[in-house]
Formats: structure tokens, sequence, C-alpha cells
């Protein structure tokens, strides 16, 4: 049994045309401290599944288990950072991550300010804990989000496109910054996350999740990246491997358009 | 930062902007520097008095004319505010139950809008927030709201004379029912456009009950809820003034009346100038308030 196992899990909604089935048949094992990626055009229900393992929405099909322990709701073994941040924003960075702490930990109030403190200090915003989010650039509001997450000390980290809004050099800064986070919890939390970006992805994962198109979408391949870390961009960029898989996952992504585009695009 | 490197006119920019500083810099100093800025406030701050002075001035003259126009039974401005000027420099005079002076009437007034509109904010928000957080209480809510939103309070002062035996309390009564609608619009309007993402974060860290409110529902809501009561306070100051009226006493709606029927149109407009002004006050006080607790997003 692996620590995070998805059997068989379909999801469906209620809409006035009848059922619409997000995502079907999926089925996924992924064991503690391992770095997932999923990967996937818009409306493939990468979401879906993220929401599910989040305890955000109930599987009408199927079961997600942690620990050995089937998922019914939100908890604290979860940490979720949105796709967009979702500060409060009347909240100045000190209370948004305090305000999750306080909900979820059961330690005494001065051990709870530690944490909060030390989470800030991790992500280098201590110095702006007392700002609200609307004074932060994306990049800072999305390492406040990403505290907040480490902050409640789950065993598995949820990221919804976490870097996605942002441009491309504090992106990859931010890939390096949650890549530290991991290294300094002894590599121990299991991440899972959602994104577009195929060079993100091998960049940060040990496996890549690439979904069908949906509707009732389906795993489509699960490929392995064996890239040793720590891994550096300008290193592993050349490495065959990462060609490989780099051009293995643009098929995959790319060929539904060459079919219906002009076909120009079949070369890839 | 986010400007390509290899963007020829990206280097350009902040050496030109560079220049320009020099420029001023050298041109003239710091102080002479604010000093300009300054003045172009003054200038910018006299324009709109100048503006505003010349409005009233205009409203004045067309006053003037109707008077002249009337003969001068609508009294012109000299007139009145010879007599509002009278009025001001004694206003807390008691001369028994038909003669009090404008600080007691407008007193008793306001003192009536401030008990019936916090009462009935203390019924609004509480429901408004119901009805905004819930399917089933909007549902159980609004066809009365609906129902009774359109209805002018004056038509309530009966049932508040039956109920309360009381004049005084009837007239609470009819601004309590006035400060119902717009708050409790407003309130609801607020609670129920909380966004998802807000929501998301409840959900996701487990947030109690009281903490969704006072950390998420209450933050969210409350410009709403304060464009709510700045809209009731203004509708019950509207209110206030027919309805003592009707009720008689005391009060500035009753002192006009009580005017007009002295054949005193001088004390009517004067109590005119004042009821503006109250009322100008009442919506800068939640203009200001409004502002204090809103947020960016």
């Amino acid at each position: 049994m692996s620590y995070l196992e998805i059997k068989d899990m379909e999801i469906s909604f209620p809409t006035p045309k009848g059922k619409y089935v997000a995502v079907k048949e999926i089925n996924l094992s992924v064991e503690k401290g391992e770095i997932i990626s999923i990967i996937g055009h818009s409306g493939c229900g990468k979401s879906t599944i993220m929401n599910a393992i989040g305890g955000m929405v109930n599987p009408t099909g199927g079961s997600v288990e942690l620990n050995n322990k089937k998922i019914k709701g939100p908890g604290p073994d979860r940490g979720i950072v949105f796709q967009n941040y979702s500060l409060l924003p009347w909240l100045s960075v000190y209370q948004n991550i305090f305000q999750a702490v306080d909900s979820v930990m059961t330690c005494s109030k001065k051990e709870k300010i530690e944490i909060v403190e030390n989470n800030l200090k991790m992500v280098n915003l201590y110095a702006h804990k007392d700002k609200l989010p609307g004074q932060l650039s994306g990049g800072m509001k999305q390492r406040v989000a990403i505290a907040r997450a480490f902050a409640i000390n789950p065993g598995v980290l949820l990221l919804d496109e976490p870097f996605g809004a942002l441009d491309a050099l504090t992106k990859g800064t931010m890939q390096l910054e949650l890549l530290k986070l991991w290294n300094l919890n002894n590599r121990d939390k299991t991440i899972v996350m959602i994104t577009h970006d195929i060079e993100e992805a091998i960049f940060l994962s040990d496996r890549i999740v690439v979904m069908h198109n949906g509707p009732a979408a389906t795993i489509r391949e699960i490929e392995e990246v064996h890239l040793p870390r720590p891994r550096n961009k300008l290193e592993i960029v050349n490495m065959p491997e990462y060609i490989a898989i780099r051009d293995r996952l643009l098929h995959l992504l790319t060929d539904k358009f060459s079919i219906e585009d002009m076909g120009h695009m079949h070369k890839n | 930062m986010k400007e390509p490197l290899d963007d020829a006119s990206a280097p350009k920019k902040p050496e030109s902007k560079m220049r320009v500083v020099r420029e001023e810099t050298k041109g003239e100093s710091k102080e002479n520097y604010k000093l300009k800025l300054f003045v172009s406030y003054l200038v910018e701050r006299g324009t709109s008095v100048f503006l505003a002075l010349a409005g009233l001035a205009l409203f004045v003259a067309f006053w003037s004319f109707i008077s002249k126009y009337t003969k001068e039974d609508l009294p012109g401005p000299v007139a009145t505010l010879t007599v509002l000027y009278e009025m001001l420099r004694d206003p807390f005079y008691d001369y028994g139950p038909n003669d009090k002076g404008i600080g007691l009437q407008l007193m008793s007034s306001i003192g009536r809008v401030l008990l019936g509109f916090s009462i009935g904010s203390i019924v609004a928000i509480p429901v408004g927030i119901l009805m905004g957080a819930s399917a089933v209480y909007k549902k159980l809510f609004y066809p009365i709201v609906q129902l009774l939103k359109p209805v002018s309070p004056l038509a309530w002062f009966p049932i508040g004379l039956v109920v309360f035996k009381d004049t005084g309390m009837a007239t609470i009564f009819i601004i309590f029912i006035t400060s119902l609608w717009s708050t409790l619009i407003n309130t609801a309007f607020g609670v129920s456009s909380i966004p998802q993402d807000h929501k998301n974060v409840a959900k996701a860290f487990g947030f109690s009950r009281m903490r969704y409110l006072t950390k998420i529902l209450i933050p969210y809501s409350l410009p709403h809820i304060i464009t709510g009561l700045r809209l009731s306070i203004g509708v019950a100051w509207l209110v206030i003034v027919a309805g003592e009226m009707l009720s008689g006493g005391t009060g500035i709606g009753f002192f006009v009346w009580d005017s007009w029927n002295a054949l005193s149109l001088e004390r009517v407009i004067s109590a005119i100038i004042i009821i503006g002004i109250i009322g100008l006050l009442f919506d800068k006080l939640f203009t200001v308030i409004e502002n204090k607790v809103s947020y960016k997003p």
C-alpha cells in the first residue's frame, strides 16, 4: 500500500443536461516524499483530481486513501496552494498564515507564533510580515501561500498551477525555492502539483502524469524522471534523458492539435 | 524587470528619466519644486471652491428672483438669513412645549433617527447575513422584503400608534422600518458575493464557523454593509421630517410644520437649510467609515 493511493476514481457532477463525468478510471500510487506533476490541456480534469486529494470534492466512484485512511474532506495532513494565491486581502501576511495555523494546530499560542515566524523566514518574507497582500508582487504572494501551506506541516502539499501567473524569471526562482523547502524538510513531504509547463514538470518531478483530454478524462501515461537530484537547470537540459522525456511529453501534448490544425505539426 | 533583455528600447527609458530629474534639480532647488507642487494644489482647490461658490451664488440669485416675483410672499435670502441668524444665536431656549429652540428640536430629531436606525440596523445586519449566506433564509425572507420595501414608511405610522400608544414611539418605529431595507439588501448582497477563493481557504484550512464569520464573511462584506447603513440613515433623515409633521410635539419636522402654521416662511426655509446640512454630515460620516473599512484586493 502506497502513501497516497487513488483507486479507480471517478468524479462526476450533476448538470441540467445530465451527469457530467470529469475524470474516470484514475489509478495512481504516490510514495512518501515523491514529487508528482499532473500535466494536460485545459479542462482535462487536473484540478478535479487535485481537489479530490485535497478533499474539496468527493469522488463519485472509487476511492482516495492517504496513509490507509479514506479521504472524506479537507484536513491538516494536506496543504493546498491555490492557483490564484487565495490570500485574504484584509489580513496582513503574518495574519494570513497565523489564521491557518491557529485553525489547524492544537499547540500553544507561543508555539503557533513561532511556527508562523519560522515559515515567514523560510520564504524570506519576515521583513514584509505586516504588509497586506495588495502591497506584494505576484511572486511574494505565492511565497506567502506556500509558507501558509508549509506552516500547517502537512504530509502532502498540493499545488494547483502554482507558478502559472508569474513571469519567467520569477517562476525559475520560485521553482528553486520550492525544491529548497522540500530539501529542508528532508524530502519528506509528498508534493502533487498541476502544471502546464513541460520544463517545469521535468525539472521538479519524480513522475509526470499526462492526462487525456476531457470530458471523462483518464490518465494517458505516467513518465518517470530519473534525473539525479539536486538538479541544475543548465546541466539537465543537455542530458539525453531530459531531451527524451521532453520530446515524449511534447508529442503527447501536441498531437491532438496536429489533427485538428493544418497538419504541419506532424513533424513533432 | 518584466521587460525582455534584448529589447533595444528598454535601456533608454531609465536614462531619459534620469535626465529629466537632473534637469529639474539643476534648474531649481528642491524647496522650489515643493513650493510649485503646493501652489498647483492650491490653484486646484481654489478652482473647486470658486465653482462651488459660483453655483451657490446662482442658486441665491434664482431664489431672490422668485422672491421678487412672488412680491416677497416667499422671503428672500436676506430676510431668511436674518431669521436663521436669530435662530442660531439662542438654539437651546425652552419656553414650554410649543416654543423650543432649533437646537433642542434638532437634538430630539437626531435622537429619534439614531435610535430607530440603530434598532433597525441591529435587526437588518444579521438577517441580511443569513439571507446572503443561505438559500433557505433568502427564500424565507426575500418575498416579504420585496413586498414591504416599496411601502412609504409613513404608512406604518398608524400601526406604530396602535402598538405603542405613543406618537414619539410611533415615529421611532417608522424610522426603524425605514432603516431596514437598504442595510438588509446590501448586507445580503455583500455576503452572497464572497468569492469562492475565500471560501476555499476556509474549507482547506478547516476554519470554524466563528473564524469564517470574523475573518472572511464580515471583513469581506463590511464595505457593503456600511454602504447599506449610509443609504438607510439618508432615507431615515428624509422620513423623520415627514414623520414629525404627523406626530407633532417636538423635532425638526414639527418645527417646519409649526412655522408654516405661524406663517413664518423664513423659519421654514432656515429649517430646510439646517436639515440639508445635517443630512450632508450624516452622509459624509458614513463615507469616511466606508473608506476606512474598504480594502485593496
